[in-house]
């Protein structure tokens, strides 16, 4: 007959008295579960880390345990998993409605979607606030948003030390590459705790300067204005303008299909963001992201945007207008 | 004497502590979920105690730590102190070129194995760790490496390289390594004995089928060739794995499927072999069952499974100019009435005359001879051991008091 007991009075005497701090990764909270959130949520549960998300309703929640699963089935048609995988993944993620269930988590990641460039920072800030008051003392704080700076953000917190800017770029789970940024509080043993955690997860890290968009942002939200700006002077046709860079410069997205997975509602907060901060006109949105936002065609999830989506999300690919 | 046998995984740490001389087990058991929720130790000790011990396990170094102790623990414990144990016998999966057998772990011993972990970057990682974390906890007792790959380092050149340019072989050490060696090698050299034969004179094709499957041609006790190659992936059809592949097959999915190198390695390692075929399972008995209920495809699996036996067979005779005996081993071959009869029957051209009668008996753990009494070729099933190898070895080294060859 099988018996139970607790592991603790098996430790070794010898070495009892140093005791090793635990620095595992067991228990990682997420808050705001939309596409990168969910990315990150699945990512991090391969690597057999439990997953609590927070979202503001329950039907949110819902909507993010659906995407996941619905991910998950597509890496398994892509032979990228099996069903047990899938399984496993989906039994270490839960969602919450509460604070109070992120205790316990080593790290948590700030991953949300605001309407304003205020609201952003305000809204973000009492996230960070009501993070800290349930996790403990050391735990990392992160936020996921690269145009705002992460000092603003960790500057009303009672351990500000502890904070970064950790970047996933979608589709985190595939992107083996993290650009993590420091704030001016940040101690050297929380980066190294959240370089742990990176390398963990079998991400390069990227070490960056705090700074409005970081690289990736900076560089890619540019590119899909440029593209509008193309497709607006009826240079060519959006579908040749992402052959161009897809066929010609090896980019695995088109920028107007890039911008339809990104949402087109974030990546003009992107570009709103890198105008109020560096004052250059090449960053003002373009007037087609603006109208198709303003007819609610965000993007890939919303089923439009520059492209049309079936209910996979799959891109219904159009017609050319112009044939050779 | 007393040696505890380690075999340390990503988030698992499997052991078992022999005594040498009376050949008894004394525990065995495993750490499980190192690093994450829900860690545990399961031990049982050779008198039937068994205990779970619940609790955060942080790291391989906890877990070594905890095995430490429970093995000498009054309650369930099987020995008074760490001082009775006299060796630490590690597995290791890959030795690369450079371990061509068991080896004294010193610093340049793990010094070389790191440098190896670039051939099996699953595997040896966490085999290193119970290595460092047995240095740490105790820096003085010897410590064993025990390769999978070593036993096959005999194989000549001819049989290892693949028709690749040589450059590649130079650059990267990419040749065919083997796996499953101490198993290869133990049941060789227990079939050996069971029919009274000198293993320096036999011609023996091993065929070590579990979840995992390999075929090896051991000629004069040394092995000259092995089914897997680089990577487990080659050679028979297994559980989950391909087998033997045409690469064209795997670029042409790549191009079709667009699909990158993640997704291709996970597709040839876990979407395939039987349970690619059947569609059904990677178990072999839910295949079988399938096949029974007549489901064509389940039944297409397993003679795709026999039949690749079979061909090995035939092709290792003709590597070693004869064969004397065949032995099977591992869960499959160890129980598998059907495979067995199917990849040996109609082979009497070749010396093989399986007993169907004898075939359907030896089961469950048992060993002994599944061929008629005058079959040129013997036939056997012999358990694999590969713990009590590893442990044999640790104490082989330890005698020897120097580095193995």
């Amino acid at each position: 007959m099988e018996q139970v007991e607790p592991i603790e009075g098996y430790a070794l005497k010898s070495s009892e008295d140093e005791k090793r701090e635990s620095d595992t990764f067991t228990k990682v909270g997420i808050v705001g579960c939309g596409i990168l959130g969910q990315e990150i949520a699945r990512m991090v549960s391969s690597y057999g880390i439990d997953v609590i998300f927070l979202e503001l309703s329950n039907s949110k929640i819902n909507e993010a345990i659906k995407g996941i699963k619905r991910d998950l089935r597509h890496m398994i048609k892509r032979w990228g998993m099996t069903d047990s995988d899938k399984r496993a993944i989906m039994s270490r993620i839960r969602g919450t409605l509460e604070y109070e269930d992120l205790r316990g988590c080593e790290v948590v990641i700030e991953s949300i979607k605001s309407k304003t460039r205020e609201q952003s920072v305000e809204t973000r800030k009492e996230i960070f606030k009501n993070i800290e008051k349930v996790v403990d003392p050391k735990a990392i704080i992160a936020t996921n948003s690269t145009t705002l700076v992460i000092t603003e953000l960790a500057a009303e917190l009672k351990n500000p030390e502890r904070c970064v800017s950790l970047h996933f770029i979608s589709p985190a789970g595939d992107i083996p590459l993290v650009e993590v940024a420091k704030s001016l509080y940040t101690s050297d043993d929380a980066y190294k705790r959240v370089c742990k955690f990176t390398r963990l997860l079998g991400k390069r890290i990227v070490p960056v300067i705090e700074s409005p968009g970081i690289i990736s942002t900076r560089l890619i939200a540019p590119m899909i204005n440029e593209a509008c700006e193309i497709l607006m002077e009826g240079v060519a046709e959006m579908i040749d303008i992402d052959d161009t860079m897809k066929i010609g410069y090896g980019f695995p997205l088109g920028p107007f299909e890039m911008a339809d997975k990104i949402g087109l509602d974030m990546v003009i907060r992107w570009l709103d963001n890198l105008y109020r901060e560096f004052g250059d006109i090449k960053y003002k949105a373009s007037p087609m992201l603006k109208k198709r936002v303003r007819a609610n065609h965000l993007g890939r999830e919303a089923g439009i945007g520059f492209y049309r989506y079936d209910e996979e999300r799959k891109k219904i690919v159009p017609e050319r207008h112009e044939t050779c | 004497m007393i040696v505890l046998i380690i075999n340390s995984g990503s988030s698992s740490i499997k052991y078992q502590l022999f005594e040498i001389k009376k050949k008894t087990l004394l525990a065995k058991g495993s750490v499980e979920k190192i690093g994450m929720q829900g860690s545990f130790l399961h031990n049982i000790r050779n008198d039937g105690d068994e205990v779970k011990l619940e609790g955060e396990i942080v790291d391989h170094q906890a877990g070594i730590e905890y095995i430490f102790g429970v093995l000498i623990s009054k309650k369930h414990g099987s020995i008074s102190s760490l001082d009775d144990v006299n060796a630490i016998g590690h597995r290791v999966v890959h030795g690369g070129e450079t371990f061509k057998g068991s080896v004294l772990i010193d610093d340049d011993v793990i010094k070389k194995i790191e440098e190896v972990a670039e051939l099996a970057p699953l595997h040896n990682p966490p085999n290193l760790k119970g290595i460092y974390a047995v240095k740490y906890l105790l820096p003085d007792i010897p410590q064993v490496a025990v390769f999978d790959t070593a036993f096959h380092q005999t194989m000549p050149d001819y049989a290892y390289m693949y028709a690749i340019p040589y450059s590649l072989y130079k650059k990267y050490g990419l040749r065919r390594y083997g796996f499953h060696g101490t198993s290869h090698k133990y049941v060789s050299q227990k079939a050996c004995e069971m029919l009274n034969v000198d293993v320096k004179k036999q011609r023996i094709i091993t065929c070590h089928l579990g979840n995992g499957a390999s075929v090896t041609a051991i000629k004069h006790g040394k092995s000259v060739d092995t089914s897997m190659g680089l990577t487990p992936v080659e050679g028979m059809i297994m559980g989950t794995r391909s087998g033997d592949l045409d690469l064209g097959v795997l670029t042409f999915i790549m191009n079709k499927e667009e699909i990158r190198v993640q997704e291709a390695n996970t597709l040839i390692n876990k979407h395939s072999g039987m349970l690619g075929i059947s569609g059904i399972s990677s178990d072999m008995r839910e295949v079988q069952k399938a096949a029974a209920e007549g489901h064509k495809r389940s039944e297409l699996a397993l003679k795709m499974y026999s039949y690749r036996i079979k061909k090995y067979l035939g092709a290792y005779c003709a590597a070693m100019e004869g064969m004397d005996i065949v032995v099977f081993t591992g869960g499959i071959g160890e129980n598998d009435i059907t495979t067995r009869y199917e990849a040996c029957k109609n082979m009497e051209f070749l010396g093989i005359d399986i007993d169907k009668g004898e075939n359907d008996k030896i089961v469950h753990g048992k060993q002994g001879v599944i061929s008629k009494e005058g079959s040129k070729v013997k036939v056997v099933v012999i358990p694999t051991n590969e713990e009590l190898v590893i442990a044999q070895e640790t104490v082989r080294i330890l005698n020897h008091g120097k580095k193995g060859t």
